[in-house]
């Protein structure tokens, strides 16, 4: 993908653009053999205007005038309505992919590409969008390449489906000929359990019955008592928040992506402080603005950005799984050195991190391998609280289904996890009960046997019940 | 205080002290002009003083080379676009740290400049007086913004030209994208080290200019300290101003007329502490960041490097 | 049982690169001082020669270099804290230059015997220097002004303060010398509150080279096999993580700010009680530049504690030698620029094997997908 639009160069192959082999060194040649792209993180500069982020990557004179015009054209043909002249930081998510894709359909493409575009839209907002698709390709005979691993959004909206593994299409299928399983068996190249619409309502609630520790019967290990966080500038984000976890549960957390959820990971992680309200581990007050002190108290944290918070990239693997205990591996003040690259190796082990060492420097493991030195320093730490933010994000399949049940494993032993996802299925698939917010609140609560797609749809969109 | 107050008014119904503080703070407003448009494209270019120095030296070299202020002005601001291809290639095309890219130069410049300078002695001298007519004649402000050396109102050229530069053409649009968010500004396929290296470029030939004129339009003779950290106050001017080039402009006018006290008071029968009026520009600066550094927004990306792929 | 003789191979390999890389770079700098010595039409190698002689050949000079090493390896290792923390201080003249002026402060103001008075006048260094440092972190931490401007700034304040110092009696001027005969300095020290010297086969140096090794490597160690050290390196590489992990940075950050402005005052009251500056005395223009060039040490170093000591050695040498180089007809500060066309092309090195090493982790990564 990142070929097609230049960031990465092939190093043998070729790329054919309506049946001429071209190179593509940079964005800009990119832009030139007629492909955009609309990304998953937003490629917009947010101090400035919907109109100046919209010529950014254009060449020749720059004119308010005409940018400011072709941005009205634009959005009257496809009814996308946005102010020009609005600033990008001061827009929504779901605006601020609007300007994403007016900037790229004003290249005029023949070929446009998305990367998942549907993990910041509700499930609403995501059919308008693929009608909009839709008069694309029929109407002005552009091509549209969905790049996504929801396999339901494959099946319902595309033509044809390329499955790719490990860097290799593993197969092609007329989508009219695929089905959700099909699917599945090529992108892992096995068997695997499906999370598809139809297998994770089939089966309400599946840890119900088998689970060691029973939801309910003790208190709530973690509590969120009316929280509310403010932005430096004022607005809100978290408004009134109130939701507890009970001890071997795991909790669902669901809403479109930037209403709060990675504000809740923030605050559990002490990166952030309540503007009021509590937050209570076990019955007790936790003070999170007090570094460690979120540690401290048994909450573990997968973070949603590793990177940003989960690990350092610079220091080693062992140096990184010996955050959560510091003290525990030295001995007054002294770091001993022997004892960590044992207790290193022994979690490289446990969890098959593929690294050359306890020495090895975190940013020579792949993102994968990352993430299971993160599972292992959370898991190892024992933790009373799991926080597991979009968990899965940026894995293959098959990573997916080791983190998944890594997940249920731990909650049989009695831990609380907390998983936020703005994946519909994960949650349908994992959770004992589910929390549905929006704009910083919750706007419906619900156990997993009274759930459906359609129902948690409409509170994502903020339709209360 | 009342004594404080009474010094001011004194300092400010004098005609001297406007011309003093007009000639401090155009050394300053050159510097800060290029420097503005080098933090905009996220590179917080400390060698700035160093790119002044050389641009003093280049354009006493010129003048006395040549007999010509024009040429001397020339050299100077292409000594300073030499510096700045120093900073600009090893911080923003091999990836050193810029500060410590800036620190040398200016430890480096001021060593060449120095063993060169009292090898070669450069002998130079200011340029003639040039009065706009009419302009000139409007009272205190009138000698000091219209009657000073010709070099002078390259200003009046300098800070529209860039102003224009980074806020009207697809070029400044792209510097500032390249300041505030370098990731989405390279997915839109802008070339964001180059669009850095050419601020830093812009930046040093303004500063090399301020140094021409620093030299030819004031001083008149070459000494290895005659910068005497103007670069560093241009560069503070610039964050004193809150990234705007308005704020910065109005931020060299006030530490050039700070400076200019302490060539104005002793005139007026005043006693002053020099080391005081000295340390003023850096403490008003310090004053100044303290209580208003978390309300200001510096450009996003502003002293971080850029490489693809690493955030 | 095949890989690992490769890998061996491959390991001795990249440090030939590395070795050759820092020697070409080495090279390319002396080569253009050279280049700018013959421009001036004098000779380079007999420059090169009076450098040598003025440094270490001629009998005696090896330990005035030592004694400008000393504190050169101050300033660079608390430098080195500073940005394992992830701080740029590059205010060292000025926290220098205070750590001196309260050492001068209390040599002559405090009773007692001799070393009892020594001793509190190298923790006066000390407390002077991070005091001046800790400002500039207070006001990070507290009102998030960039530490870059304000330890710069105050370097400009540092002079001006102790300029003011050298004019009054009260504060650090002599008090036999007259005011306003433009002979600002402050009392000499006394005999016995100076720091020893030792003699070694002809050349003296006070014994704080003894300390000053003892300190480098002590903080080199502790950077990096205490828990200290590693929670500065958390800190200075990802400030998120540390927090989590109950590492707090403006705890770490001040701690360590204060530690590097506190080697720069050391490094002043060393001056001050060493005897190869200024005369045991506080005079105007007191840091010559010892603070910036000790900055320099550090980043030719490339924050390694142990590359401190031979750096300094390498810089004092330069400002040493330049004393005899007026008999070879060339101004001395030639060898401000051929300092500073080392450091120069010192920095080239880690950039291009940073260059290079991305390189080769972006092939591996693609062949790993």
């Amino acid at each position: 993908m990142k070929m097609l639009i230049g960031l990465v160069v092939p190093d043998s192959g070729s790329i054919f653009v309506d049946g001429a082999s071209v190179r593509i060194a940079d964005p800009v040649a990119a832009a030139s053999l007629g492909i955009g792209m609309v990304h998953q993180h937003f490629s917009l500069v947010e101090a400035l205007t919907v109109w100046e982020n919209v010529a950014l990557g254009d060449s020749g004179r720059l004119s308010q005038t005409g940018v400011r015009n072709a941005v009205g054209e634009l959005s009257e043909r496809y009814g996308l309505r946005i102010d020009p002249d609005a600033r990008v930081a001061d827009l929504p998510v779901g605006l601020r992919q609007r300007v994403e894709i007016l900037k790229c359909l004003r290249r005029e493409p023949d070929i446009l590409i998305f990367d998942e575009p549907t993990s910041v839209l509700t499930p609403e907002e995501s059919e308008d969008l693929f009608h909009s698709l839709r008069g694309v390709v029929e109407q002005e005979g552009r091509s549209v390449a969905l790049v996504s691993h929801k396999l339901t959004e494959m099946l319902e909206v595309t033509d044809r489906v390329t499955i790719m593994r490990n860097g290799l299409v593993v197969d092609r299928y007329m989508t009219a000929d695929a089905d959700a399983g099909m699917l599945a068996r090529a992108m892992v190249g096995r068997d695997v359990r499906l999370r598809s619409t139809e297998v994770s309502e089939a089966i309400p609630d599946m840890h119900a019955g088998d689970d060691g520790a029973t939801p309910g019967v003790d208190g709530p290990v973690l509590e969120f008592r009316k929280i509310e966080v403010r932005e430096p500038g004022g607005s809100m984000e978290l408004d009134d928040l109130t939701f507890s976890l009970k001890p071997g549960e795991i909790l669902g957390l669901a809403g479109v992506e930037g209403n709060g959820q990675r504000v809740i990971a923030d605050l559990l992680s002490g990166l952030r402080r309540p503007s009021s309200g509590e937050i209570l581990v076990d019955g007790v007050e936790v003070d999170v603005s007090q570094a460690g002190a979120a540690l401290r108290a048994g909450i573990a944290v997968i973070p949603e950005d590793r990177h940003d918070s989960g690990i350092v990239l610079e220091m080693s693997v062992a140096e990184n799984l010996m955050l959560s205990d510091q003290s525990g591996m030295a001995t007054r003040g002294i770091i001993n050195g022997a004892a960590l690259a044992v207790a290193a190796s022994d979690l490289i082990d446990r969890f098959s991190i593929m690294c050359t060492g306890p020495d090895a420097l975190m940013w020579t493991l792949s993102g994968g391998n990352q993430q299971r030195v993160v599972l292992a320093r959370e898991i190892t730490a024992d933790p009373a609280v799991l926080v597991a933010a979009q968990p899965t994000r940026g894995l293959d399949v098959g990573a997916i289904e080791y983190m998944t049940d890594q997940l249920r494993r731990v909650a049989r032993s009695g831990v609380g996890i907390l998983l936020i996802s703005s994946e519909l299925d994960e949650i349908l698939e994992l959770a004992d009960r589910i929390v549905v917010v929006f704009m910083g609140q919750v706007t419906g609560e619900m156990a997993r046997s009274e759930a459906n797609r359609e129902k948690i749809g409409r509170l994502m969109g903020g339709d209360l019940l | 205080m009342g004594g404080l107050i009474s010094v001011v008014w004194d300092v400010a119904s004098t005609d001297s002290a406007y011309t003093a503080a007009a000639r401090f703070a155009v050394v300053l407003a050159f510097a800060a002009t290029g420097e503005w448009v080098a933090e905009r494209a996220g590179t917080l270019n400390i060698s700035v003083e160093a790119m002044i120095l050389a641009g003093a030296f280049a354009a006493a070299m010129g003048y006395h080379t040549t007999g010509s202020v024009a040429v001397g002005l020339a050299c100077g601001t292409v000594a300073g676009a030499m510096v700045a291809s120093v900073q600009a290639e090893m911080s923003h095309r091999l990836t050193a740290d810029q500060f410590v890219v800036g620190l040398t130069l200016n430890i480096l410049v001021l060593g060449v400049v120095g063993f060169l300078g009292s090898e070669w002695e450069p002998s130079t001298r200011t340029a003639s007086v040039v009065e706009i007519p009419l302009l000139v004649d409007v009272p205190l402000v009138g000698p000091a913004l219209f009657g000073q050396p010709w070099p002078f109102y390259l200003i009046y050229l300098v800070v529209p030209l860039c102003a224009w530069l980074v806020h009207r053409t697809r070029w400044g649009l792209e510097v500032r994208s390249v300041g505030e968010n370098p990731q989405a500004a390279d997915v839109s396929g802008i070339d964001v080290n180059r669009r850095r290296r050419q601020s830093i470029y812009l930046g040093g030939l303004t500063a090399g200019l301020g140094g021409g004129y620093l030299l030819l339009g004031q001083v008149g003779r070459f000494d290895p300290g005659i910068v005497a950290g103007r670069g560093f106050i241009a560069l503070v001017a610039v964050i004193f101003g809150g990234w705007t080039l308005r704020g910065a402009i109005f931020g060299c006018l006030l530490f050039g007329s700070v400076l200019s006290f302490r060539l104005t008071l002793p005139g007026l029968g005043y006693e002053l502490n020099n080391e005081m009026l000295s340390s003023l520009p850096a403490l008003v600066t310090i004053v100044a960041m303290a209580l208003f550094a978390h309300a200001v927004r510096q450009p996003e990306a502003l002293a971080r490097p850029f490489i693809r792929g690493l955030k | 049982m095949s890989a690992q003789p490769t890998a061996e191979r491959g390991a001795r390999s990249r440090l030939m690169e590395v070795v050759l890389l820092y020697a070409g770079c080495a090279l390319g700098a002396l080569v253009i001082s050279g280049l700018i010595v013959e421009a001036v039409g004098a000779d380079w190698s007999t420059v090169g020669g009076a450098l040598l002689n003025g440094s270490v050949l001629k009998p005696g000079r090896w330990g005035g270099t030592i004694g400008v090493t000393i504190p050169l390896a101050m300033v660079a290792i608390g430098t080195i804290i500073s940005t394992k923390v992830g701080l740029v201080n590059i205010g060292q003249e000025g926290q220098l230059l205070v750590g001196a002026a309260f050492a001068t402060y209390f040599s002559t103001r405090v009773p007692g015997p001799g070393p009892f008075v020594l001793i509190v006048v190298l923790a006066a260094g000390v407390v002077g220097g991070a005091l001046w440092s800790g400002l500039a972190g207070g006001l990070r931490y507290w009102r998030k002004v960039p530490e870059v401007l304000t330890t710069l700034l105050l370097v400009s304040v540092a002079s001006n303060l102790v300029g003011y110092g050298l004019k009054h009696h009260w504060l650090l001027l002599d008090a036999e010398a007259k005011l306003g005969n433009r002979n600002l300095v402050s009392e000499q020290l006394p005999p016995d509150t100076r720091l020893p010297r030792i003699t070694m086969w002809g050349n003296d140096f006070p014994i704080s080279a003894v300390l000053a090794v003892c300190l480098v490597l002590l903080v080199g160690w502790m950077l990096s096999r205490t828990l200290w050290g590693y929670r500065l390196t958390v800190v200075g590489h990802n400030r998120k993580v540390a927090r989590r992990f109950g590492i707090s940075e403006s705890a770490q950050g001040m701690i360590a700010m204060l530690a590097s402005g506190g080697f720069a005052g050391l490094a002043g009251a060393f001056m001050l009680t060493g005897g190869d500056f200024a005369n045991y005395r506080m005079v105007s223009g007191f840091s010559v530049s010892i603070g910036w060039v000790g900055l320099l040490v550090a980043l030719v170093a490339n924050n390694r504690a142990l590359a401190v000591i031979p750096m300094a050695f390498v810089f004092a040498s330069l400002r040493t030698g330049s004393g005899f180089l007026a008999s070879t007809g060339i101004e001395r500060r030639v060898t401000d620029v051929v300092q500073g066309l080392i450091v120069l092309a010192l920095l080239l090195p880690p950039a291009i094997m940073f260059i290079g090493e991305r390189r080769r982790a972006l092939a591996a990564a693609r062949s790993r997908v």
